[in-house]
């Protein structure tokens, strides 16, 4: 651990900053350990080059009972992503109010208020990265984007 | 704007039934909009009234939104099997 980082729980244990700030600090640290500059942002309007987000749950072939596991195989557009996202703003502000205390009971301090355009490019290029492999009992899950 | 979807396939299997269907959403666009056109007037008078309520102006954006979620759902695919039960449904 650098000293840097020390620095930052130090300040997180003292409550001279908050979590939040401490998440964001500790990341700003390991971008520049890593010497990796930050991705460029997307701009608006430049539509990411992932078409399908997917989600299959196969059987665990080491597993005994792998036959009867259940098969998903589930392709959601990009374009349905986007455009769900972007229904967020027909969401009353008094129903958004509810969910955004519901989101801060359960630690997760988000405003779904603060989601933009360019946001979800953002977001939706940053999914690219991502991949979720699960292998639990008879079954393997698998989430990824194409 | 993607191109609204064509067609959607819907299969259902279970041990003792059976049940697939290809529905042919390219002919019920037309017949929704008509529907659409007459009930515009209907459409506009609640806009009209709930405009000073804020619940005018999202029925206003929720129309072109739900366009755009109905053209977006083009290639999505959810294909569920078990051993005993199946459903597949794609839009194409």
């Amino acid at each position: 651990m650098t000293e840097n980082k020390k620095k930052i729980l130090e300040m997180l244990a003292d409550k001279k900053i908050s979590i939040d700030d401490a998440y964001r600090l500790l990341n700003v640290v390991d971008t520049g350990e890593s010497g990796q500059e930050s991705p460029p942002k997307t701009e608006p309007g430049v539509k990411s080059s992932h078409k399908y987000l997917r989600v299959t749950v196969l059987p665990n072939a080491d597993h005994e009972d792998a036959a009867h596991a259940d098969r998903v195989n589930v392709r959601v557009p990009m374009s349905l992503i986007r455009a769900g996202i972007k229904l967020t703003s027909l969401i009353p502000p008094e129903a958004m109010d509810k969910m955004n205390s519901a989101l801060h009971d359960k630690g997760i301090n988000f405003d779904m208020r603060n989601v933009k355009p360019e946001d979800i490019e953002e977001l939706i290029e940053a999914l690219g990265d991502m991949e979720v492999d699960v292998v639990s009992g008879r079954e393997k899950v698998k989430v990824f984007v194409e | 704007m993607n191109m609204p979807p064509v067609l959607m396939h819907v299969k259902i299997k279970s041990i003792n039934s059976s049940f697939g269907l290809w529905l042919p959403l390219f002919l019920l666009i037309p017949l929704a909009l008509v529907v659409l056109i007459i009930l515009s007037p209907l459409i506009l008078i609640a806009i009209i009234v709930l405009w000073p309520s804020r619940w005018g102006r999202l029925a206003l954006h929720a129309l072109p939104m739900s366009w755009g979620v109905f053209c977006a759902m083009r290639g999505l695919k959810v294909d569920i099997h078990n051993p005993r039960e199946s459903v597949f449904i794609s839009v194409v």
